[in-house]
């Protein structure tokens, strides 16, 4: 590997880590704030891909079409987890398993509504197009760096918003233990249909900005579902550091077996789960259960 | 009492003598369409079965091994040109060690963790079929498989293959009934119940799981067997994200802990799969529709609601009702592992 092909695929790793962080940070949360694992969460990325893309067809307009995701994202969520999931509540097996049920009826209403073809936006031209690197003078697509610049934007602003503000210290008291929090008169519903939109939001947003940077297409739920789950297994369940570090680690692994050796890369990220829950079942960040 | 026990009998064996001359009386279609893929997806949600409402593992890997043994079995008598006895053992072997290998990694979690490494396992092994072209065969994955041919007839002559699905589907119950029955079957529902009280107890409740977990592996790799025989061919998409959770909506139509409901799941998910899609292009969300209704409804899945109807039956004649095999699956699927 050469040092020009060395810094382009340890970029390419850190943009894809950028992309699993969005993804896979709303699917964390929710989980450690309610004990919830959201298997449906690739289906609301990927429907926030396609509504995203219809709305900037139809508009012209990128950054209306990834608001867009966002918005109809959360009411998806918040749908789900207020219509199904809390009748059931406190029965984790029965609410993932919920959830499968909605993520097997939303592909197929999906696949019906926008069909198997692939879908590709066109982000903003300030943020499309090459920029010439300071180092070594590489080549790189502007939009992966912006992918890059917006995931620590997003994850800085969480951790300000769970380290700084009442409403995070409120969220991070009642990761650590629901029912003291609701004891001393804070309202636990209200905070997890906030978190459970929030987190959708989050997952319909990157349906937009990771469908610019690949594409989007029918499948590609349960590919981020997929990251999702090794991203916080590996991390941490409810941990935002456990989210930035394992979706750092799992997406460079991944891209650099994919340069050296492409047809094994799979069983290097499942060996990396494999490490990682020997050594510690909960996870690099999570706390013993 | 002992009315109701030859009743039983002799039903049991109607079913049975139903069963075994099917091919006889029913049309071709049923025999090779419907009946023969339920037996052998059947068994694949008996492993489930097994290992969720006995053991408390719900696993979403099962059909991940069920394809492993079809693999195994192409790749020796494909791509090696073995004979077919080979392709057998090789293909159970690599299926069950493979749950073995799942299972080491898995049976250190619980609940909701356990489901979803199962599931990643799952999904990673997907991966690795669609990419690796020199063992899997890439996308493509490993076609013209043929199944044994005992005395001149190939396996998979509609009668003949129905018999022998029905044979390994029969061996398959009554060997899980039997299990059930045994020290190492009630310790596993003990494991379920309550690990720790297990553990304290002097079990080994680590390697009960574990076990468990390669003997499911091994009934989900006979199958696998059936099933490639079958198709003749497999490829990644049998093990992709889609089948892994039918198996668990067959599991659950029928009962996450009937082991009859397995069956009885399988045969309903197929003929929903192969009417649903005449009038309907979207049987999947038919499909989801009737996982979600009996998640949210009726946790006992079918064999619960059949068994409704018997329990006022015999309520009604005075007959006190066992709770005996149907355990309580709302406890089953909703527990929490605190």
């Amino acid at each position: 590997m050469t040092w020009t092909q060395f810094v382009t695929v340890t970029l390419n790793g850190l943009t894809l880590a950028a992309l699993y962080f969005l993804v896979a940070v709303g699917f964390t949360l929710i989980f450690g704030l309610m004990r919830v694992v959201n298997l449906a969460h690739g289906s609301l990325y990927l429907f926030g891909g396609y509504v995203g893309w219809t709305v900037a067809d139809r508009t012209g307009s990128w950054v209306l079409g990834a608001l867009a995701a966002a918005a109809v994202a959360a009411v998806a969520g918040l749908a789900l987890q207020q219509a199904l999931l809390r009748p059931i509540q406190g029965q984790d097996l029965r609410e993932a398993l919920v959830t499968i049920g909605v993520s097997i009826v939303a592909a197929d209403l999906m696949l019906a509504q926008w069909g198997g073809f692939t879908y590709g936006f066109s982000p903003p031209a300030a943020i499309s197009g090459g920029a010439r690197l300071p180092v070594l003078g590489i080549g790189y697509p502007k939009y992966r760096l912006f992918i890059l610049g917006f995931a620590l934007v997003v994850g800085l602003a969480l951790w300000l918003l769970l380290t700084r503000t009442r409403l995070g210290i409120t969220i991070r008291a009642a990761i650590d233990d629901r029912d003291m929090v609701s004891v001393v008169g804070v309202n636990v519903q209200r905070l997890f249909a906030l978190m459970f939109a929030f987190g959708a939001a989050l997952a319909g947003l990157a349906g937009v900005v990771g469908g610019s940077a690949l594409s989007i297409a029918s499948g590609e739920d349960a590919r981020y579902l997929l990251a999702s789950l090794i991203v916080v297994i590996i991390g941490g369940m409810g941990s935002l550091a456990g989210t930035a570090v394992a979706s750092l680690l799992v997406a460079l692994v991944e891209q650099y077996s994919l340069a050296l050796f492409p047809t094994y890369a799979a069983i290097v990220s499942f060996l990396l789960m494999v490490l990682v829950l020997a050594l510690r079942p909960q996870g690099l960040f999570g706390r013993p259960a | 009492m002992s009315a109701l026990i030859s009743t039983r009998t002799a039903l049991a064996l109607l079913v049975l003598g139903l069963l075994a001359t099917f091919p006889l009386w029913g049309s071709a279609y049923f025999v090779g369409r419907v009946f023969s893929p339920a037996l052998f997806f059947g068994i694949a949600a008996l492993s489930l079965v097994l290992l969720a409402g006995y053991g408390g593992m719900v696993s979403l890997a099962q059909m991940t091994i069920f394809g492993l043994a079809g693999y195994g079995y192409g790749v020796l008598t494909v791509t090696h040109g073995q004979p077919w006895w080979v392709g057998i053992l090789g293909g159970l072997a690599a299926a069950t060690l493979a749950a073995f290998l799942f299972g080491l990694v898995a049976v250190r979690t619980q609940g909701i963790y356990f489901l979803m490494i199962t599931l990643a396992l799952g999904m990673v092994v997907y991966a690795l079929a669609n990419q690796n072209r020199s063992v899997f065969g890439g996308h493509t994955g490993i076609l013209g498989i043929r199944a044994p041919e005992l005395g001149g007839h190939l396996l998979t002559e509609r009668a003949l293959f129905y018999e022998v699905c029905l044979a390994a589907a029969l061996a398959s119950y009554f060997g899980v009934r039997y299990l059930l029955r045994t020290p190492f079957g009630l310790a596993l529902q003990a494991v379920r119940d309550n690990p720790r009280r297990l553990a304290a107890l002097g079990y080994h409740v680590a390697l009960h799981r574990l076990a468990a977990f390669t003997l499911a592996g091994f009934l989900a790799a006979v199958g696998g067997l059936l099933g490639v025989w079958y198709n003749g061919a497999i490829s990644p998409t049998a093990i992709d994200v889609t089948r892994l959770i039918n198996v668990l909506v067959i599991a659950v139509i029928g009962g996450l802990a009937s082991v009859e409901g397995a069956f009885l799941g399988a045969l309903a998910f197929i003929l929903v799969t192969n009417f649903a899609s005449s009038f309907t292009e979207r049987f999947n969300t038919v499909i989801g529709l009737t996982f979600l209704a009996i998640v949210l409804f009726s946790p006992e899945g079918l064999s619960g609601l059949a068994a409704r109807p018997v329990e006022v039956l015999r309520r009604w004649r005075g007959r006190r009702w066992r709770a005996s095999d149907t355990l309580d699956v709302r406890q089953a699927v909703g527990r929490q592992d605190e």
